[in-house]
């Protein structure tokens, strides 16, 4: 066969520069352990000096400086015009609008025993929504999850929380959604929205708090808007994705090929074809606003989380499990619900089938409004039955479990505990909080330069040094270094079972229920069991952040390895490769863009959890945090401390994505 | 290349360009235009995927166009149906310029005058047969009972009777090619574009629906406009044949044009393993007549295939006549034949 002539072969690209572990340790790695090991030397010989430690009840001018302002914010709500006209609307309409929520489902009105709608009620209509979205499986399913809710004892508090997380993630998605699709349809719409949803990403959750509890008073209307705030990013993003993943496709051409209009593409091609995407991000958009619901008790937000923190401030593990148990099924009602809808989008039913379902609908919807009939008529159904309540039992249970396992295990517990505390985070917190504060900036800005360039290196010292101005910089270091280990613990777990995961189809079967369950639950109730095992320490703290991460980091890990094309594999295979070496000189250098990105996540990931370790003797910015919130005086340093955090995030973020971008 | 410009062509195409880069349109009209398209590339960073076509098609004509990937066919057809904006240059269907239509009359003339078929498809995943062969009359306004009395009669005339309710993704390549087809032709429009409509079908289904596209035209008269790059395909279906080659068309002419007369070494390069004798006619290969030929053999049309004649000519005892009209315009002998059937088989 001859081949026609083709064009002139255009001259060969010159090299692109490819990124690969073994390049990095050659050339750059060296230099960092010098800068390494020069900061050591001279930060054991210079130790103690010019540290900048700050008592926790001592202020810097900047704290004392923030103080004031707080308490001048708070001075003004009833008279500044932002407050009189805006901020105070605000907050008045979204405190009604929950109010309404809460006052159906969880709040008795006034002069009333039980709210509008009793607990069968309320089991009887979620039944009848999930079952109208999805099928019966998943609505029995979670029906029989809020009923053991109430079996807890906490259907009051779970219904608050429901109440709160519907509200929220109601109004999120009236606003992400028309974000979400705008930004997917115009570019410089994302343009704009970008650094915003970027910035959404890497702050700690705990940093939302304080500034909106004192713009909007601490209470539902803070709760709902930090939720919104935490989740209408992920939704905008999912929902953004969901239109622009369709680029490209032969379907939207072919639609417009035929004179379709804008509107008419919109609305006949794009969102029913963006369908499953979206709501995929309503799923993720739920679950984030529950998971914020929870942690927001910490601004008086009502709901599980008041019993979760009262448990972890006075240690009581029993009724902080039955409290987490029911936030645990809560997550897994809202997740199945949500990716049932998905499923049941794409199910194509027969006629005949369609007819059946009608009919069932049908029966459903009636028997759901005689269950909210006899909700409102009849005590047993509006009032959760006391006999069926086994929270106490379980609560019981919970604690003597744990006394037995602590005693039992306290050698394995506390000793390792002792021995990476001893051996390994407290040399790393002295390195870092105890050289003089010039010597680790230098040393951390020069590492950001040799691994993600010039322009990494200026943010560094910059960042740095507005975390020294700001006054925390013992405190921001304690937190660093507590990231620190805890990231490095998520790698080696992350990678160890990512490349397990992405190379065995079984492995991966068997670890997706605990990576679905660990990004599914909201981080407040990982605290709970951790902080009975390894009591109120900074590893506690640390084996949280590592809890939290390390799903993401396995997915992340997991998807590259198995992104490495099969033919690379094969045919290392083919040229006598043991697994070993496959793994070591194809998969992980293939998919060190992976890599990367999955020590990206994770930091950010470890960040977030750390500093609400804060709250079980994390010590640390997280718990200049969480002092700020509970004592005015020291406002200005819990808002501060927030600062800190987001300066400490960006630095984390930007040398970890710069040092994937850039060589990619 | 010179064009014959005839008053009644259905599409008239007239000195097209795409240039895709930085200041594009400063390209056109400008001694750039005259540079290859790496030096081009080099120069400006612009790369010219469509230069300087013009060609017509004849109503009811398969007009195809044929190149390598890379070669800007896809870019073409593109810009005949405005998917991409052409840089400059005219489309004229029926007279009226395509390119200078205005967002609402290029709706209009894309719901009712020309529509396309894709090589991937494109069907809407989330719709079933019948409502993706109604779209175009739907977002045209037609009524429910109407348009899908409409898409109907189409699915009948492409074969799919039966299949109206099911979902794309329920359907074999072939058959979702089949809803592309009936897409298309549920407006009844006059012209129709096909962008490698079976490149991404098996090489069985793929001569199944070469033939259904053959007699849809045959019973329906459409006139087309058919992308593909596969040579074979385009000598079966195509009335006439433009081979183009870096953005711009090298040959327009017949399978007998091009596999005959091939303007360049790359045309020729292209045509060479097209066996002649599928191609070629009795008047390519025939010989003048000469004073001892024995005019007692058979008599044939010029026009026929000479492969469809070969049998007659191998079994003739004399040689056959080649005729145009009434006229003996020469003879062929089993010398001719054997001759080309040889140069066919080169091994």
């Amino acid at each position: 066969m001859s081949a026609p002539v083709l064009e002139e072969a255009p001259a060969p690209p010159a090299p692109r520069e490819r990124w690969s572990l073994h390049r990095v340790f050659s050339s750059k790695a060296s230099w960092v352990l010098v800068v390494l090991a020069v900061w050591i030397i001279l930060g054991s010989i210079l130790s103690g000096i010019h540290t900048l430690t700050l008592a926790t009840a001592a202020q810097s001018p900047f704290t004392s400086w923030l103080t004031e302002v707080a308490s001048a914010i708070r001075g003004n709500r009833t008279e500044s015009v932002a407050f009189v006209y805006f901020f105070n609307p605000v907050r008045g309409g979204i405190e009604g609008f929950i109010e309404v929520i809460r006052s159906v489902i969880a709040v008795p009105g006034a002069g009333d025993v039980i709210p509008v709608i009793g607990w069968l009620g309320v089991i009887a209509i979620v039944g009848f929504v999930v079952f109208a979205t999805s099928n019966w499986r998943t609505s029995l399913l979670c029906m029989a999850l809020l009923f053991a809710c109430g079996a807890l004892g906490v259907w009051s508090d779970t219904m608050d929380t429901l109440a709160m997380t519907l509200g929220s993630v109601a109004l999120s998605l009236a606003i992400g959604l028309p974000l979400g699709i705008w930004a997917g349809l115009s570019d410089r719409a994302l343009a704009v929205m970008r650094p915003a949803l970027d910035l959404a990403q890497i702050l700690p959750t705990l940093v939302y708090l304080a500034p909106l509890a004192l713009v909007f008073l601490i209470g539902v209307a803070s709760a709902t808007i930090a939720t919104m705030v935490y989740s209408i990013p992920i939704c905008v993003r999912l929902t953004s994705h969901a239109i622009r993943e369709l680029r490209g496709s032969g379907a939207l051409e072919a639609a417009r090929s035929m004179g379709s209009t804008r509107w008419q593409m919109l609305r006949k091609v794009e969102l029913p074809m963006a369908k499953r995407t979206i709501i995929l991000g309503v799923n993720q958009t739920t679950l984030a606003a529950l998971s914020f619901v929870v942690i927001a008790a910490l601004i008086a937000a009502p709901g599980l989380g008041k019993p979760i923190v009262t448990a972890l401030t006075i240690r009581n593990v029993g009724d902080g499990v039955v409290a987490g148990l029911a936030v645990v099924f809560l997550a897994i009602m809202l997740d199945r619900a949500t990716t049932a809808a998905v499923v049941r989008s794409d199910t194509i039913l027969s006629d005949e089938g369609r007819v059946r379902r009608r009919i069932a609908l049908a029966v459903a919807a009636v028997a759901a409004v005689a269950a909210i009939i006899l909700s409102r008529q009849v005590l047993w159904a509006a009032v959760f039955p006391p006999a069926l309540v086994i929270g106490e039992p379980v609560g019981a249970a919970a604690d003597a479990a744990t006394e037995w396992f602590t005693s039992t295990f306290s050698w394995l517990t506390t000793g390792v505990a002792e021995f990476l505390t001893v051996w390994v985070l407290n040399p790393l917190e002295s390195l870092l909080v105890n050289s003089p504060w010039w010597l680790t900036v230098v040393a951390i800005s020069l590492i950001g330069l040799l691994i993600g360039g010039r322009v990494v290196g200026v943010v560094t010292v910059v960042l740095l040094t507005a975390i020294v101005v700001i006054g925390l910089w013992s405190d921001a270091m304690a937190t660093f270094a507590q990231v620190l280990m805890a990231t490095a613990f998520t790698m080696i777990v992350g990678v160890v079972l990512g490349v397990l995961a992405g190379r065995s189809a079984k492995v991966e079967r068997a670890l997706k229920p605990i990576l679905d369950a660990g990004q599914t639950l909201p981080a407040f109730v990982y605290l709970v069991p951790v902080l009975a095992l390894f009591g109120p320490t900074r590893f506690a703290a640390i084996v949280c952040g590592v809890f939290y991460a390390a799903p993401v980091v396995v997915r992340v890990v997991a998807d590259g390895v198995r992104g490495v094309s099969s033919d690379m594999v094969e045919s290392a295979t083919a040229q006598g490769s043991s697994s070993w070496q496959i793994i070591r000189k194809v998969q992980l250098p293939a998919s060190s863009k992976s890599l990367m990105l999955a020590v990206n996540q994770g930091l950010i990931f470890v960040l977030a959890v750390v500093v609400i370790g804060g709250l079980v003797g994390g010590g640390g910015l997280g718990y200049l945090v969480l002092v700020g919130q509970s004592k005015p005086e020291l406002a200005g340093k819990g808002l501060a401390a927030g600062l800190a955090i987001v300066l400490l995030g960006v630095v984390l973020d930007r040398i970890a994505q710069s040092s994937a971008r850039r060589r990619s | 290349m010179t064009v014959t410009s005839s008053p009644d062509a259905t599409i008239a195409v007239r000195s097209l360009w795409k240039v895709f880069g930085p200041k594009a349109d400063t390209v056109v009209g400008t001694d750039l235009a005259e540079l290859s398209r790496a030096d081009l590339l080099a120069q400006t960073g612009c790369v010219a995927a469509v230069r300087d076509v013009s060609f017509d098609v004849a109503p009811g004509e398969v007009f195809v166009v044929m190149g390598l990937s890379g070669s800007g066919k896809s870019t073409l057809v593109r810009c005949l149906t405005r998917l991409i904006e052409p840089t400059s240059g005219s489309v004229l269907l029926d007279g009226e310029d395509i390119a200078q239509a205005s967002p609402k009359r290029l709706r209009e003339l894309r719901r009712t005058k020309f529509s396309m078929v894709f090589q991937h498809f494109g069907l809407l995943p989330h719709r079933r047969v019948i409502d993706n062969i109604a779209y175009s009359l739907e977002i045209n306004g037609v009524g429910r009972e109407a348009r899908h009395a409409r898409a109907r009669e189409v699915i009948e005339l492409v074969g799919l009777t039966g299949y109206d309710q099911h979902y794309p993704e329920q359907l074999s390549g072939g058959m979702q090619q089949r809803v592309g087809l009936a897409r298309a032709l549920a407006v009844d429009p006059e012209v129709m574009f096909l962008d490698e409509p079976f490149s991404a079908l098996d090489p069985l289904i793929r001569r199944d629906m070469q033939a259904e596209v053959m007699r849809l035209h045959r019973d329906l008269g459409k006139t087309m406009v058919f992308i593909t790059h596969d040579l074979a395909e385009a000598m079966k279906v195509g009335d006439r044949i433009a081979i183009m080659r870096d953005g711009a068309v090298v040959q327009v002419g017949t399978a007998e044009d091009l596999v005959a007369r091939p303007v360049d070494d790359y045309v020729a390069d292209f045509t060479r393993d097209i066996p002649r004798s599928h191609v070629l006619t009795l008047q390519a290969i025939a010989r003048p007549v000469r004073g001892d030929d024995d005019l007692t053999g058979p008599r044939l049309p010029g026009t026929t295939i000479v492969r469809d004649a070969a049998r007659a000519i191998l079994d003739s005892q004399h040689p056959v006549q080649v005729v145009s009209g009434d006229d003996v315009v020469g003879v062929v002998t089993k010398d001719e034949v054997l001759r080309l059937i040889s140069a066919d088989d080169p091994a």
